[in-house]
């Protein structure tokens, strides 16, 4: 059926597109050109790049590289080595990995390096292909990781070698971090040309997101995915066999789908309708204000097509919004609860209240619940071992959890605090099923 | 033969008045180190104060106007820093070395003012070449490590050329403009010969170095200064005129060692380094040390080998708790017979007192000498050293950046990167408007903004509403408490008031604990682990004020 050809080609597309940059042209074309000189003009440079989370930095690069892979003389006179703060947690690993990716195993196999910077340079030395000197690009994602490791050895003499002309190298750092040129020691911040390149979203412009979210959504004519998977095409092998560069690991042909004609068009009708109804701007609004970047819209995306239907119409998307945005997984969770949970709940909640958010321990707990059962028609008296039981399974559940270090003390004694708010056990409360509502005035007044 | 000696030999000559002669090459465009090249010389008067240039007219055995060869030196000068033991040894040098007993004329002497650019010949053998070294534009050895791989058009500056080897075959588009050029010659790499604003420090590295080794004894002196004001830069620049000195004979023979603390992974792998550039064998540490301990400790018959001098850059990180690499390193200079010869470089002037122990300190000894950061003035005598000959920058773009650098760290790099950023910025900018392009202040503002550049403003310009609304609620808790840390739960609450003022519906917690983790890492606060739920402690990164100005431009907008 066309319609699930459909949905599956936009969800792949989703997880698997890497490479398609929405907006920031202008630093797109800075990256560019730092790399089309460093590899046609053969001049170092240093550079990070910094934006919040999920912005689209590894996307920005992506793109970046993917332009200008179909280049061969780019292909052929650089060689791109990728490093990750996360993977590569010391300098000798990320010198390894480094080794690894320039295919000089073999050459190092035997040898023995006094120091980081012997090894470096010995490595850059054996890299002339031929007898021209091949030129590096270097990226690093997570940089403000890599300044934690001891002297910052790797940084400085990367961005020594960027100083000091013996191999044209372009070294780019990705962060999240903000300050991260605090990070870096004295001499190493010397050395680095503090040329940053911020990526940060604009977040006044709802219809620019707009834009974006009817792109993801369209399906492309069979000219456009024509021109890119001959982009794919255009690779050459040599990039597949050295670059570790992720996207050429998983990435998106749109050869692997066709529609006809007809149905693109009628597909594209509908987006480009539900795009101008006020409920879906509404809901994108939402979305937009919590989150300028384009992650999460991603993953919203992905929940409305996983539906079974044709069409996907405003009111799914808006009953996807309430419930990925409003609702309380905490509520839900205490509407799991059984009743007896919930009393110890309830007195938790009265002994905050009357003293301020004070820890608590299970005794006190339980002197509060014997007060209310004591004088209760309905309630039956029920063991201590029961009630400790109870109490645990809410530790279990993190609805409490326990303050300072566990074994020293016999548990009942063990001091607690409050891991959610009241008012979600509040709005729990409305909506549990038969709940006596002896209890529910019991919650409601904690003098009772 | 010692500098004192030509001096009176030079004072001697001429009765009536002391002559300078000043050598100027000509032909800077071909410069191959062996051809003899062609040349200019001058005859001006001097005065007594021109003793410093004096000094540094090194082997100019000058002759009469007749040429006759100049009389042995009969009378010894004293000089007061010297033993008399030494001043003997220097007379039996100095006989040794008289011109009468030489087979090779060495000296020349043109007489005309501006004379024709061509060598002169004394009888018809020709003169070797003098080369003045107070300003060593003439050398054009390449040091291993900062060879520099420019083109043709860049060596019009008579910047060292690069070696055949490292020449890029893939040539490289034609990018001659004007614009180009200054790009290439504002990289922090294109070291040019002689360091503008450095002649006071260069002469006296170079005169202690030039004792040190006329002298044949060891010796210690330590460098410091700020990152960026070109210590390193300096003392590579002395020794490599100081080794084409020794390659033409007239200074002592010497080995050149260099360590850097930052390239070694611990300070006794630093044994091993120095061992390895004086041998060419690699050892371990153990044996390194032992070698060297001999080699430099022993008095044993040295058998022609040369005084070293050892260049220990970053030195403070040599330094461990145990300090013995360190102590090492400055103790064999003040052996008797050790001919070592050590350099430090570091960034803190008071390194010796502060981080050493007491008796390293003693054999660091008192030879100091601090690199002042650059000043204003300084910073633009060398960017505009760089760009000689080429107009695309505008002089008041070149003192802003001169300024703000001197204002913030006198560090070179920074002013060259900063230069360097604006070019490119007018180069791109030219190439869509098609035009020949210049440097201007605008363009030299668009630089600092973004290199010197307070970004927190801008980040929480670009954060979402409800980001923004999460910062409010962090300033007013921490307003209403008073105290910078703050827990969650106080922020959430103010959160309700926040939202509720604007119209918006409150974000469930979780929502809420994104937004924190998501601030959190780009450091606009600090915050713990959301594992830490409703009691995460959080702490405000900017400044109130900073937020509030951020956010009242936005409403203005």
């Amino acid at each position: 059926m066309d319609f699930n050809e459909a949905r599956e080609f936009l969800k792949k597309r989703l997880l698997k597109d890497k490479t398609t940059l929405y907006g920031f042209e202008e630093e797109k074309e800075q990256i560019k050109n730092l790399f089309v000189r460093t590899a046609k003009h053969s001049e170092s440079n240093s550079a990070i790049l910094i934006g919040p989370k999920k912005s689209g930095k590894s996307t920005l690069l992506n793109s970046v590289l993917f332009d200008l892979v179909q280049d061969n003389v780019f292909v052929s006179n650089t060689l791109v080595i990728y490093l990750n703060g996360l993977i590569h947690i010391d300098d000798r690993l990320a010198l390894k990995s480094t080794t690894v990716q320039m295919n000089l195993e073999k050459e190092v196999e035997g040898k023995t390096f006094s120091s980081f910077s012997e090894n470096l340079s010995f490595l850059l030395s054996c890299l002339k292909a031929g007898k021209d000197l091949q030129r590096l690009i270097f990226i690093i994602d997570e940089i403000d990781l890599f300044c934690t490791h001891h002297n910052q050895t790797l940084l400085y003499n990367l961005f020594d070698v960027a100083q000091s002309a013996q191999t044209p190298i372009c070294v780019l750092g990705i962060t999240s971090r903000l300050d991260v040129i605090e990070l870096l020691e004295k001499r190493v911040k010397s050395r680095f040309s503090h040329r940053q390149i911020f990526m940060l979203p604009d977040s006044e412009n709802l219809q620019g997101f707009a834009n974006i979210f009817r792109s993801l959504l369209l399906l492309p004519s069979t000219k456009e995915s024509n021109i890119i998977s001959q982009k794919f095409v255009n690779i050459p092998q040599k990039v597949y066999k050295q670059y570790k560069i992720p996207f050429l690991r998983k990435h998106f042909d749109p050869k692997e789908f066709s529609f006809s004609k007809k149905y693109i068009n009628e597909w594209n009708k509908m987006i480009e309708q539900l795009t101008s109804k006020k409920k879906v701007l509404n809901v994108l609004e939402i979305l937009y204000s919590t989150n300028a970047s384009l992650g999460p819209l991603k993953r919203f995306l992905y929940e409305i097509l996983s539906t079974d239907e044709a069409k996907i119409n405003e009111n799914d998307i808006s009953k996807t919004v309430e419930h990925l945005y409003f609702e309380d997984d905490k509520v839900k969770l205490i509407n799991g609860l059984s009743v007896l949970e919930i009393c110890l709940l309830i007195s938790i909640k009265h002994h905050s209240e009357i003293y301020d958010n004070d820890p608590f321990n299970f005794e006190i707990i339980l002197t509060r619940y014997n007060k209310f059962s004591f004088k209760s028609s309905t309630m039956q008296s029920i063991d201590r071992e029961v009630v400790l039981k109870a109490f645990e399974n809410l530790k279990y559940q993190e609805f409490i959890a326990a303050i300072g270090h566990e074994s020293k003390m016999q548990k009942e004694y063990q001091m607690h605090k409050l891991l959610i708010l009241p008012d979600h056990i509040e709005r729990a409360l409305q909506k549990y099923h038969n709940l006596p509502t002896e209890i529910d005035h019991w919650s409601k007044s904690c003098i009772i | 033969m010692s500098r004192r000696a030509k001096e009176n030999t030079l004072k001697r000559t001429n009765s009536s008045e002391t002559l300078k002669v000043v050598f100027k090459r000509v032909d800077e465009d071909k410069l191959d180190p062996k051809s003899p090249g062609k040349w200019s010389v001058r005859l001006n008067k001097i005065n007594e104060d021109d003793t410093k240039l004096l000094n540094s007219i090194e082997n100019i055995q000058t002759s009469d106007i007749n040429q006759e060869t100049p009389k042995k030196r009969s009378e010894s000068t004293y000089t007061p820093r010297r033993s008399r033991i030494l001043n003997k040894i220097d007379e039996e040098q100095n006989s040794e070395v008289s011109p009468s007993k030489r087979t090779r004329r060495t000296s020349i002497l043109v007489i005309e003012n501006n004379a024709d650019p061509c060598t002169p010949t004394i009888k018809g053998i020709p003169a070797r070449r003098k080369s003045i070294l107070k300003t060593p534009t003439v050398q054009k050895t390449n040091t291993p490590r900062r060879s520099i791989q420019f083109r043709e058009n860049v060596e019009e500056c008579g910047y060292v050329k690069k070696s055949a080897k490292d020449k890029l075959a893939i040539d490289d588009e034609e990018d001659t403009s004007d614009i180009a050029l200054t790009r290439k010659r504002l990289h922090v790499a294109a070291v040019p010969n002689s360091l503008p604003c450095r002649e006071k420090e260069y002469m006296e590295i170079y005169s202690f170095l030039e004792a040190s080794l006329t002298d044949k004894i060891g010796g210690c002196i330590y460098v410091s200064g700020v990152p960026g004001t070109g210590k390193t830069a300096t003392t590579t620049a002395v020794i490599r005129a100081l080794k084409a000195e020794s390659e033409k004979g007239r200074i002592n023979k010497f080995d050149f060692v260099e360590i850097n603390g930052m390239r070694t992974t611990e300070p006794r792998k630093a044994y091993v380094e120095i061992h390895r550039q004086l041998t060419g064998k690699t050892v371990t540490a153990e044996q390194a040390y032992n070698l060297l301990d001999k080699r430099f400790s022993t008095q044993t018959n040295r058998r022609g080998n040369n005084l070293t001098i050892l260049l220990v850059d970053e030195l403070d990180i040599l330094c461990n708790k145990r300090q013995d690499v360190v102590y090492n390193l400055l103790n064999w200079p003040n052996m008797s017979s050790s001919h070592l010869i050590v350099v430090t470089i570091a960034n803190t002037m008071d390194l010796p007192e502060r981080i050493l122990m007491g008796k390293v300190t003693s054999r660091l000894g008192l030879t100091r000498l601090t690199f002042q950061p650059y000043s204003h003035k300084q910073l633009q005598e060398i960017v505009l050293s760089r760009l000689s000959g080429l107009d695309c920058f505008n002089n008041d773009a070149i003192q802003l950046v001169a300024r703000k650098v001197a204002a913030l760290s006198g560090d070179a790099r920074r002013a060259l990167d900063i230069c360097r950023r604006s070019s490119e910025i007018a180069e791109t900018e030219a190439k869509e408007e098609n035009k020949k392009a210049m440097v201007s202040m605008l363009h030299v503002q668009k630089a600092l903004n973004e290199m010197i550049s307070c970004t927190k403003v801008k980040a929480v310009k670009a954060c979402s509403k409800f980001e923004k609304y999460f910062l409010q609620a962090v300033c007013m808790e921490v307003e209403r408490t008073g105290i910078e840390e703050v827990t969650f739960y106080g922020v959430y609450r103010q959160m309700k008031t926040v939202t509720a003022l604007h119209g918006f519906p409150l974000p469930t917690t979780e929502k809420a604990l994104g937004i924190s983790t998501r601030l959190g890492a780009s450091r606009l606060i600090i915050s713990e682990h959301a594992r830490k739920d409703v009691h995460q402690k959080i702490l405000l990164n900017i400044s109130a004020d900073d937020f509030y100005y951020a956010t009242q431009v936005n409403t203005e907008e």
